[in-house]
């Protein structure tokens, strides 16, 4: 055997010790717990809920703006599905950015790239394993969410049944289910909020860019949503997958949008992990840092793509069907008002025999506006007409705050009581007051 | 490890033909280096030579434009730079997490090398830093951090070990316990590739040397091929009448003598031609007040490789 065919069976046998992308992740982790961001995310998580639930006892008030929000003292089950509200809007991107916003980055600031890549594990593995902990502390964080604030909910207002979204009664266990499904659909949006948090931390080497680049996304993209009525657009943007929830709630419930949310998030996480494998891969660490002009040009080409991109979003808003049409919130309100009624009349102690028995008629328009009968806003109003089993007719007025997302907010004319019930169900919420729902966009 | 009879009779260092750019600048213009088992090269160069880069190219953290490397008789690839088993080392100041102890930062890259037993104790205690195992990174002084690198590089138990300025920002008596570590490695067989700006160092410690230049080799070879060729040394001379003592050393052959920037002369001669001058210095009343090295031989070689006209 040739000294040069020796040596290369030597190598084979010393590479058979090839670290692993699991060793990487379990020392990526080990750092990310020794650090502060992800301490404060893990203790924000572990108390907010409670705090918040406290809050709520306190207060008395409650967050009647944000689906489920008025139910958070009537069921335990409501205070995770606020707290699920809230955490969609800002929370998750915030908290995608504390994980994994300063992961690479922070290899620069510390000067120890060339520790890590003078061992034996190459930058492959490097970077799976850092994604690897990224991700696992995003869903360990969520989980920890999801668990705490169940328990916030049930020890605020126990495990009473949740009035779902189409005025179905949801019992205490499938609310449960229903509730830790919810987090789950909402991690998966996340998790590609976590992809673009590796993105800007390992191609702006920065870790202020890195933490607050998704919650910047995330708010971006929120505007966005708020700014056409068109459902293309809104498909496409990471953050509508925080809504994807809503359809468990209603009756029949609805999967399209989750469906939708998960495909987008996935087709989110491979760009955004395949770009900042493409800028860790082809990086040289020679050590000559460029020039203060220079220094800023990425950065600055980067910020001017993001801005480029969301301008050209902004335009193509309106393109597409509109997710919000009076059709759709006419077959939405039917069925959630005929619900409602007849939890109403049972909670009052009267005997409707089944909802079959009350025909409902439903007709919405916006008032005042150029477009009638679509697109989002606080200006519709719905005629309902309730026509009891004697034929007698109860018409009823109810403005309509609808959302781009699809969710609504129905407050009632007075003539369907107040926002308590009296009589033998005194002290709880009238459902007919004020209800929200959401219907499939 | 049985690969190791092997890998002995491999050569640690081959790098042929290395080039590495920046824009219009060439850092690294065509160099070989070889270093063999157990040998100490010392690569050596003014700022900006050079050295760092070639040394980040053989550690994996910059690709070469051009040229090859291979480590331990195994080829280096570009496209994954995966540092081999049995090399170990680090570029400038070595860095460390700052918010783990100095233990848990070489638990880490124990992890990073593949698990298993590793002699972090053995290694701690060789670097002399077993008594602030516990204490946290970000508070050690460079010296210091410099150990910490050491011990870092001594954990991946190498054949190989590249070392960028090791005893920068180490007290005298820290400087000399990593001399004596390096020929402690090099006795057992560990090829060691230090650069060095202090030709002092190198003497102390290399069989070999490698002078660059602007990013290309002005001088390889064994040191005693280097001090065979190296001027005499530069030494400073005071003397009670340094005018007189200038004409009269003038007159002697082999005696290169010129007034220093300062005061009194700088004087380079040969052993016994500089015997000849303190004689005749004596013979002609002119008193020798101060005598001393400025430069060493392998000092003056140095900067007349990398100053001279090229």
């Amino acid at each position: 055997m040739t000294e040069s065919v020796a040596a290369a069976a030597a190598w084979r046998e010393l590479a058979r010790r090839r670290v692993g992308v699991v060793a990487v992740c379990r020392v990526e982790l080990r750092k990310l717990a020794a650090q502060v961001p992800l301490r404060f995310a893990a203790a924000v998580c572990l108390v907010a809920p409670f705090a918040f639930a406290a809050m709520l006892r306190v207060q008395q008030a409650v967050p009647a703006d944000t689906l489920f929000g008025r139910w958070v003292h009537a069921s335990g089950f409501a205070v995770p599905l606020v707290v699920l509200g809230f955490a969609g809007s800002w929370g998750f991107p915030v908290l995608a950015g504390l994980v994994a916003g300063d992961l690479f980055s922070s290899e620069d600031r510390y000067g120890t790239w060339k520790t890590a890549l003078t061992r034996s594990c190459s930058r492959f593995e490097l970077f799976a394993g850092k994604t690897a902990a990224a991700m696992l502390c995003t869903v360990g964080l969520v989980a920890l969410l999801a668990v705490t604030s169940l328990a916030a909910g049930l020890l605020e207002a126990g495990d009473r049944p949740l009035l779902g979204l189409s005025g179905n009664v949801i019992p205490a266990g499938h609310a449960a289910g229903l509730v830790l499904e919810s987090f789950g659909l909402a991690l998966v949006p996340t998790l590609g909020f976590t992809s673009l948090a590796l993105l800007l931390s390992a191609a702006s080497r920065s870790g202020i860019v890195g933490v607050l680049g998704p919650a910047i996304a995330g708010l971006v993209m929120q505007l966005l949503s708020l700014v056409g009525s068109g459902e293309v657009v809104r498909t496409l943007l990471l953050g509508t997958g925080f809504d994807a929830w809503h359809g468990l709630f209603a009756s029949p419930a609805f999967d399209r949008p989750a469906g939708q949310a998960a495909l987008v998030s996935l087709a989110y996480i491979l760009l955004l992990l395949g770009g900042a494998w493409v800028v860790v891969r082809r990086r040289d660490f020679a050590g000559a840092s460029p020039e203060p002009r220079r220094r800023w040009l990425a950065p600055g080409c980067w910020g001017a793509a993001a801005a480029a991109a969301a301008a050209l979003l902004a335009v193509a808003a309106p393109l597409g069907p509109p997710t919000v049409t009076a059709g759709r919130l006419d077959a939405a309100i039917t069925p959630a008002f005929t619900s409602l009624a007849a939890l109403q009349q049972r909670e009052l102690g009267h005997e409707l025999g089944g909802r079959t028995s009350m025909k409902v008629l439903t007709t919405c328009s916006r008032r005042g506006a150029s477009t009638p009968y679509r697109g989002p806003g606080d200006d519709w109003t719905c005629a309902i007409t309730a026509v009891a089993p004697d034929l007698r007719q109860l018409p009823l007025n109810y403005d309509v705050d609808v959302r781009p997302n699809g969710c609504y907010t129905a407050h009632g004319p007075t003539s369907v009581g107040g926002s308590t019930l009296r009589g033998r169900g005194a002290g709880k919420l009238n459902p007919l007051y004020a209800f929200d729902g959401c219907f499939e966009d | 490890m049985p690969s190791s009879a092997t890998l002995q009779r491999t050569a640690a260092v081959e790098c042929r033909a290395l080039v590495k750019q920046f824009g219009e600048t060439r850092a690294v213009d065509g160099v070989d280096v070889d270093v063999e088992r157990g040998q100490v090269l010392g690569l050596v160069g003014p700022n900006g030579a050079g050295k760092t880069t070639l040394l980040r190219m053989l550690l994996g953290l910059a690709r070469p434009d051009a040229g090859t490397i291979a480590l331990l008789g195994r080829r280096l690839d570009t496209n994954d730079p995966r540092l081999p088993d049995g090399v170990a080392g680090f570029v400038e100041e070595p860095r460390f997490y700052p918010y783990l102890s100095v233990r848990a930062n070489l638990e880490l890259l124990v992890r990073l090398d593949g698990g298993g037993a590793r002699p972090i104790d053995g290694a701690l205690e060789r670097a002399g830093l077993a008594r602030i195992a516990r204490q946290k990174a970000g508070g050690l002084s460079t010296g210091t951090r410099q150990r910490l690198g050491i011990a870092a590089a001594l954990i991946r138990e190498p054949l190989l070990i590249v070392l960028d300025e090791p005893a920068s920002g180490l007290d005298p008596a820290g400087a000399r316990e990593l001399r004596a570590l390096v020929r402690e490695l090099a006795r057992d067989g560990v090829a060691v590739l230090l650069s060095s700006h202090d030709m002092a160092e190198v003497e102390d410690l290399c069989d070999a040397v490698t002078i660059l230049r602007r990013g290309r080799v002005v001088w390889d070879g064994p040191l005693e091929r280097l001090r065979a060729e190296a001027p005499a040394a530069v030494r400073r001379l005071e003397t009670s009448d340094d005018a007189r003592a200038l004409s009269l050393a003038r007159k002697l052959p082999r005696v290169r003598i010129e007034p220093a920037p300062d005061r009194g002369l700088t004087v380079s001669a040969g052993g016994a031609d500089l015997d000849r001058l303190v004689l005749h210095l004596a013979v002609a009343g002119i008193a020798v007040r101060r005598l001393e090295v400025e430069q060493t031989p392998l000092e003056s070689m140095f900067f007349t490789l990398t100053e001279g006209p090229r």
